[in-house]
């Protein structure tokens, strides 16, 4: 599997090189920047057990804080997205302080942060001045960065952007997966599978469901500023209740139990509508059609069903034979 | 200095007074026994000493230092760990890893904040307290009489082994005190006498023990001194042998014909 996802990552920095279609090399930027809010999403809902419906609402704020501190600040770009970060963060400890600390679980959790993120919506939503409501905002000035070797260059076009989210994925991937392989992670799998055991267990459970909360939102707040000045539009609708059954449906099709399966379900739900021309109304079904059958035929997502097959390859089992010494805790 | 203090310690829901003014001190290194019918309060009163119920009123203290108002995760990392009637399990874990998680506190304990380097990637000193954690692991597994079940997943194990992973994993947290909630609840007379020497061989090593259990006989044999409870107070407490003689403790269990 270590292999599979090196040499897809080999691909991946190569294929802009290959493949000159701006219409696939679009599809995988989305792909990537989505992905960073699935993954970051799935570290919440999948492996702490906590279903939040405030991650669009995280998503959007960033967007909206990183454009007024550009704007009504001056703060150049780089410093707006990370004074964006800080603001989703300190507002996640916050809703987190107040879900955990009256134990909210489960529906009640979901439902508490629901109302917070139609709360933050609404706010963005009627606050004309400063949001300009429901015509949104667009944003006009492309961000520059400068690197070693390359100098300074404004992020516009293709290919530039799609190395840009892919490296920001790629980021979110690796952090994640340091988590999730330290002990933090081992806590985060003690909660989702038993709180009231984990905490008899000396872990303080009301901390590590706020820290899961609190780095999911904050690469969620990274995804929406990426993603609003990728398509160059801000509007109320980041914040939305369908744009976080999206992330939920990215997680579950592509498979709740690793940290990449919910990246194979943003391609998947990002390349579908393209691929298929289809109205917005028949999308949607298409949407609720491809979850059904995912949920009802592979509860494991994609990825989690490929993974299962290809340990029954005889290759696979042979090499699981020969790491089966080394003293790991697998939570997912 | 006793090791825990209980002193007045009441618990109420609304109207019910399920612990009422229970004045007990556990010493270092005893075993005791905690009897009484079914609904006298035992429960709650381990529910109320490791933090999972909080204390209406009274005094708890552990070492001499007032611990009533601190949460469970906390009182586990005093020392204070309790297993539970009904084994509560990682179900689709396995023995080991039950053990990995459970094996928290001791890893927090030898590294403190250093533990961060673990997300940085592993250093020296946290694979050297991985190993060390491998080899308690390994001693509680025998201690347990797990060693062969390591790599089943919880849902899988018998009754009587559930119970002895819910006590492996207690063991992981390196308590002081421990407390067991009916432990030998549903067990068959082999794995009674089972628990009987995994608890003597912990006495031995040093943990002190607070057990509750229906298994007079077991009990008997086992606890220095008990405790008799009925109807959230306590009844009779001293040597377990006359505890279990006093006549207000055999009209509670059996009624007053036998008394």
């Amino acid at each position: 599997m270590r292999a599979l996802q090196v040499l897809a990552g080999l691909l991946l920095l190569l294929l802009p090189q290959v493949v000159r279609s701006d219409f696939v090399l679009t599809i995988f930027i989305f792909t990537f920047i989505l992905g960073v809010a699935a993954v970051s999403f799935n570290l919440i809902f999948g492996f702490t057990g906590q279903l939040s419906m405030f991650h669009a609402a995280a998503f959007g704020i960033s967007a909206y804080v990183t454009q007024i501190s550009m704007t009504r600040f001056a703060i150049p770009f780089w410093g707006s997205l990370g004074c964006a970060v800080l603001f989703v963060l300190v507002v996640s400890m916050i809703i987190g302080t107040i879900c955990f600390r009256y134990r909210l679980k489960e529906f009640y959790f979901a439902v508490v942060t629901l109302a917070f993120a139609e709360m933050a919506r609404l706010v963005v939503l009627n606050w004309n001045s400063v949001t300009n409501g429901s015509l949104g905002i667009a944003l006009i000035d492309k961000p520059k960065l400068w690197l070693p070797g390359l100098g300074e260059f404004t992020l516009a076009g293709t290919s530039t952007w799609y190395y840009v989210g892919l490296t920001s994925l790629a980021f979110t991937l690796f952090v994640c997966r340091r988590v999730l392989n330290s002990w933090v992670g081992r806590c985060f799998g003690a909660i989702r599978l038993n709180d009231e055991l984990a905490s008899t267990l000396g872990i303080n459970v009301f901390r590590y469901k706020l820290l899961a909360f609190a780095i999911g939102n904050a690469f969620a707040a990274l995804a929406g500023v990426l993603y609003a000045w990728y398509i160059g539009y801000l509007e109320p609708d980041y914040l939305s209740i369908p744009q976080s059954l999206a992330f939920i449906s990215m997680v579950l099709l592509g498979g709740s139990g690793s940290v990449v399966g919910p990246v194979v379900g943003a391609l998947v739900l990002t390349a579908l509508p393209h691929i298929i021309q289809l109205s917005a109304e028949a999308r949607v079904m298409t949407y609720g059609a491809v979850l059904i059958f995912t949920i009802l035929l592979l509860p494991k997502g994609i990825w989690g069903t490929a993974a299962v097959l290809l340990k029954r390859l005889p290759i696979a089992g042979r090499a699981k034979a020969a790491k089966s010494s080394a003293p790991s805790v697998e939570l997912r | 200095m006793s090791l825990l203090s209980m002193n007045a310690l009441t618990k109420r829901f609304g109207g019910l007074c399920a612990v009422n003014e229970v004045k007990f001190d556990i010493e270092p290194g005893e075993i005791v026994a905690i009897i009484g019918p079914n609904g006298s309060g035992k429960t709650t009163l381990l529910n109320l000493v490791s933090g999972l119920l909080p204390i209406t009123s009274g005094t708890l203290l552990w070492k001499g230092a007032n611990i009533g108002d601190t949460s469970s995760h906390e009182r586990s990392s005093f020392g204070i760990v309790k297993t539970f009637q009904n084994p509560l399990l990682f179900g689709e874990l396995t023995v080991e890893e039950h053990l990995r998680i459970a094996s928290h506190l001791r890893f927090k304990r030898e590294l403190g904040w250093r533990r961060l380097a673990e997300i940085v990637g592993a250093s020296r000193r946290i694979r050297q307290v991985h190993e060390g954690i491998g080899v308690h692991l390994e001693e509680v597994l025998r201690m347990c009489r797990l060693a062969d079940k390591r790599g089943t997943q919880a849902e899988s194990l018998s009754y009587g082994d559930e119970k002895m992973l819910g006590v492996a994993m207690a063991l992981m947290c390196e308590p002081e005190l421990l407390l067991l909630d009916e432990p030998a609840s549903g067990l068959g007379q082999d794995e009674v006498e089972n628990l009987d020497g995994v608890l003597r061989d912990l006495q031995r090593s040093g943990v002190t023990l607070c057990i509750i259990d229906h298994k007079v006989g077991f009990l008997g044999k086992l606890a220095d001194r008990a405790l008799a409870m009925a109807n959230g107070s306590a009844l009779a407490a001293g040597r377990t042998q006359d505890v279990l003689r006093n006549p207000l403790v055999v009209e509670a269990y059996l009624g007053a014909g036998h008394a």
